[in-house]
């Protein structure tokens, strides 16, 4: 068979479990039955538990994990589990007493049941350290370690005004979902990238050929956003330089070229807050920086751990119920936020971006001054 | 990369690693390193990363029957012992429900030509199993084929597409997402570009039921948001009895409707809103369904644009028209009419959503042909920073011709 025909599963009747079938799209009601919970009941009167558990950093998991997973599902659940979006395991079933059940043998074996309402929905991340050739910052290692100190949260021992969800990427790209989060923690150079010149030719044009076209036609000029990769001439040799107070750390460069490489020393996190997707409240929006850089120091990063723990807790102690973290800063201004929060001051270009734009990626077109701005900041 | 400065001698840079991995197994949060002990993953390589504070990996290539889907990496030459970690995108489930038979299966398939270990979920929204080796690949390829799936999604092509749930557990879905999801990824097209990368980046599709927007379809380069037009419906009767239940309270919904649309009559016991002012954030719908329900013109909202990964950063989708519940065929179409612009255009790199700010929103739309309901026509806040542009010369006439107009009208 040729390479281009793909064998992709398709077919709804196959996959989805018989009860689910028979009431499609015939919900009528929700109920929750402590966190983890949740109970669709059908205009044909089935009723749906659904159990709810977070997985691995990553969502991870070995085929034996895996295989006991599915023995659940045959044993107590309807034969079938679902995979969320969010990187959580659902278990389905058909009776509250079964799914309390379910409930029981997954927290046996480590997995913790909850997320829904105010809570902790789930913490995304990226593979970064696993996988991943220009991750910055190992995200599964930053999320084992949130993971651990806002379990309560997930598992409902300590409540949220409203729903929680964590982003962690372990660059500017953003793979753990982007930056419409309630917190996302994205990984930073820190200081702009150093070259390594022996690895450039293997993604510059030849001398010769580089000689005559011209300088934004080069991939390389041309990927990086803000001019900081130029043509240089001395003498004969035409040279790749990079303009340090332009750039802003976004890894595009590396991302397409092996030769840009960073000093770990410099390496850290950025915090955004306040993102979402849905359409409550103020609708969706992309996150803020709250916090520009940080320490990421592995295994436990006590650092970030203690700033998305006081950003929790502000949230905790002054929003109103059902309140997003995100309707909740809008409500109480940036600002006020900031104060609360007691960061440090921070560049002004963050408090009065756009909010299309109001990311630690905020820039604009090769050869606008704002990134200046950026720098010079105090 | 290279390697670290200060990076200690081999022995105890493992033994140190080990050190950090036994931290990370700690605590009651699922553990990745835990999982990953039960597998063939070189777990050494990853600890000595986290030391290093540098990822251990670079690039490596894999030769398999696939053109995308398929990726490598390959130790850096500063990590000891070394080790290669090569991985599959695997086509999720619609909804990716997971019959526990179909899991089994690829259970199985991952254990005999795979470490045994399977990111269920990777944030493409495609499944992800490690391959033994290099040489098993292709093997591995034909059993997931018996299995029922297939390996394809990376590079600048159409990745695996995204739904929420939609109608088979949600009440709130406006329109058949996983439907559509399926229908998209049977089209002949879409199919092969799916397969074949051809764009000038990667391009993302995906299907949310509702404006709670759970596909997270805002951020899609082209995103399907179900919605539906004016007010949300009442049912009186419904929703008093809810009210003495004290299961709905009129006086919440009134000060926390997002458009400020509801308003509360409490003689009458009736619940007004007003549909010009809804702005579709589903507080009422949640908080006292069925009672309040989505209004039934149903529509689509289309998006375009939104990512995470570009040249001018993070951005969500702009909005560009609306389409039918049933209408999944125009949807298909959309697809490609909303490509073909930016894949002429576009540099190597650039998503849509770059290219449309770097083109202008309303000559996109222009350009890729897109002629919707309430497709967005006039620029509704003129621009106040770019003065002068190139006119074509029959824009230059009309003005002149306005100008010849007003000076006969007011008689100069
Ligand atoms: S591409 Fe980004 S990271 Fe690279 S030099 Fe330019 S601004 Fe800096
Ligand atoms: S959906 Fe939101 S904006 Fe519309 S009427 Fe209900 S609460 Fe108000």
């Amino acid at each position: 068979m040729s390479a281009i025909q793909l064998n992709i599963p398709n077919e709804l009747d196959k996959f989805l479990p018989d009860i689910v079938k028979r009431n499609y799209g015939k919900w009528k009601e929700r109920k929750f039955h402590g966190p983890g919970i949740i109970e669709h009941i059908s205009e044909t009167g089935e009723r749906v538990f659904t159990v709810k558990a977070a997985l691995p950093p990553n969502a991870r998991v070995s085929v034996d994990t895996l295989e006991k997973f599915a023995d659940i599902a045959d044993k107590l659940g309807v034969g079938a589990l679902r995979i969320t979006i969010a990187g959580n395991v659902e278990f389905i079933t058909d009776s509250l007493d079964k799914a309390l059940k379910i409930k029981e043998e997954l927290e046996k074996l480590g997995f913790p049941v909850g997320g829904w309402g105010g809570a902790l929905w789930g913490i995304n991340t990226c593979t970064a350290f696993l996988t991943c050739q220009i991750a910055v910052i190992d995200a599964p290692s930053i999320g084992k370690a949130l993971g651990d100190a806002l379990k309560p949260y997930f598992t409902g021992e300590e409540k949220l005004p409203a729903k929680l969800r964590v982003f962690i990427s372990g660059c500017p790209s953003g793979c753990a979902g982007g930056t419409a989060i309630d917190i996302a923690i994205v990984g930073m150079w820190g200081a702009p990238p150093k070259i390594r010149e022996e690895v450039l030719p293997l993604c510059m044009p030849p001398p010769k050929a580089l000689a005559k076209i011209p300088e934004s036609q080069v991939f390389l000029v041309q990927v990086c956003p803000t001019g900081a990769l130029t043509l240089r001439r001395e003498g004969e040799k035409i040279k790749l330089v990079l303009v340090g107070e332009k750039c802003i750390n976004c890894g595009r460069c590396k991302d397409n070229c092996d030769a840009f490489d960073y000093d770990p020393k410099d390496v850290g996190a950025a915090i955004l807050i306040g993102g979402k997707m849905a359409n409550t409240g103020v609708g969706p929006r992309l996150a803020r920086v709250l916090i520009p850089w940080i320490p990421a120091n592995p295994p436990r990063y006590e650092e970030i751990v203690a700033v998305v723990k006081k950003v929790i807790d502000v949230w905790k102690t002054h929003g109103k119920p059902g309140e997003r973290l995100a309707d909740f800063v809008e409500r109480i201004g940036w600002a006020k936020f900031v104060e609360l929060v007691g960061a440090p001051k921070m560049a002004a270009q963050y408090l009065w971006w756009p909010d299309a734009a109001r990311t630690y990626l905020t820039y604009r077109a090769r050869g606008e001054v704002i990134f200046k701005g950026f720098r010079d900041a105090p | 990369m290279a390697a670290p400065p200060n990076l200690p001698p081999p022995d105890k840079l493992l033994e140190m690693a080990e050190q950090y991995l036994k931290e990370l197994e700690k605590g009651p949060w699922p553990s990745h390193v835990a999982e990953m002990r039960k597998t063939g993953y070189p777990l050494h390589v990853y600890g000595v990363g986290l030391v290093a504070r540098k990822s251990p990996w670079g690039p490596s290539a894999v030769k398999a029957k696939r053109l995308t889907g398929v990726l490598a990496r390959i130790a850096r030459d500063w990590v000891p012992k070394g080790g290669e970690e090569v991985h599959f995108r695997v086509f999720h489930t619609p909804g990716r429900f997971l019959p526990t038979s179909y899991l089994r299966g690829i259970i199985k398939v991952a254990r005999e030509y795979g470490i045994g270990l399977v990111e269920v979920v990777g944030q493409t929204g495609a499944m992800v199993i490690n391959v033994k080796s290099k040489e098993v690949g292709d093997a591995m390829i034909e059993a997931l084929r018996q299995v029922g799936t297939d390996v394809g999604g990376s590079g600048d092509a159409i990745r695996e597409l995204n739904t929420c749930v939609g109608p088979a557990l949600c009440e709130f879905a406006l329109y058949d997402t996983l439907k559509w999801f399926t229908e998209f990824r049977k089209d002949k097209k879409i199919h092969d570009a799916i397969a074949v990368p051809g764009f000038p980046y990667k391009f993302k599709i995906k299907f949310s039921g509702c404006p709670m927007d759970c596909g997270r379809a805002n951020r899609a380069d082209l995103g399907f948001i179900g919605t539906w037009k004016g007010a949300p419906e009442v049912d009186q009767e419904l929703l008093r009895k809810k009210i003495e239940a004290g299961e709905a309270d009129p006086n919440d919904l009134v000060s926390k409707c997002a458009g400020g649309a509801i308003s509360w009559d409490a003689e009458k016991k009736e619940l007004k809103i007003d549909g010009s002012r809804c702005k579709k954030c589903m507080y009422c719908i949640r908080k006292a369904y069925p009672a309040i329900k989505p209004g039934k013109e149903r529509r689509v909202a289309v998006l375009v644009g939104g990512g995470s990964k570009g040249r001018y950063g993070p951005k969500l989708g702009w909005f560009v028209g609306y389409l039918k519940p049933d209408e999944v065929q125009k949807g298909i179409e959309l697809v490609f009419k909303v490509i073909e612009p930016w894949d002429k255009e576009a540099q190597a790199k650039v998503r849509i959503g770059d290219y449309i700010l770097m083109t202008g929103l309303y000559q996109f739309i222009e350009k890729a042909g897109i002629q919707l309901e309430d497709t967005p026509k006039l620029v509704e806040k003129l621009p106040d920073n770019v003065p002068y542009r190139v006119l074509p010369e029959e824009e230059r006439k009309k003005y002149a011709q306005f100008a010849e107009e007003l000076r006969r009208a007011v008689g100069i």
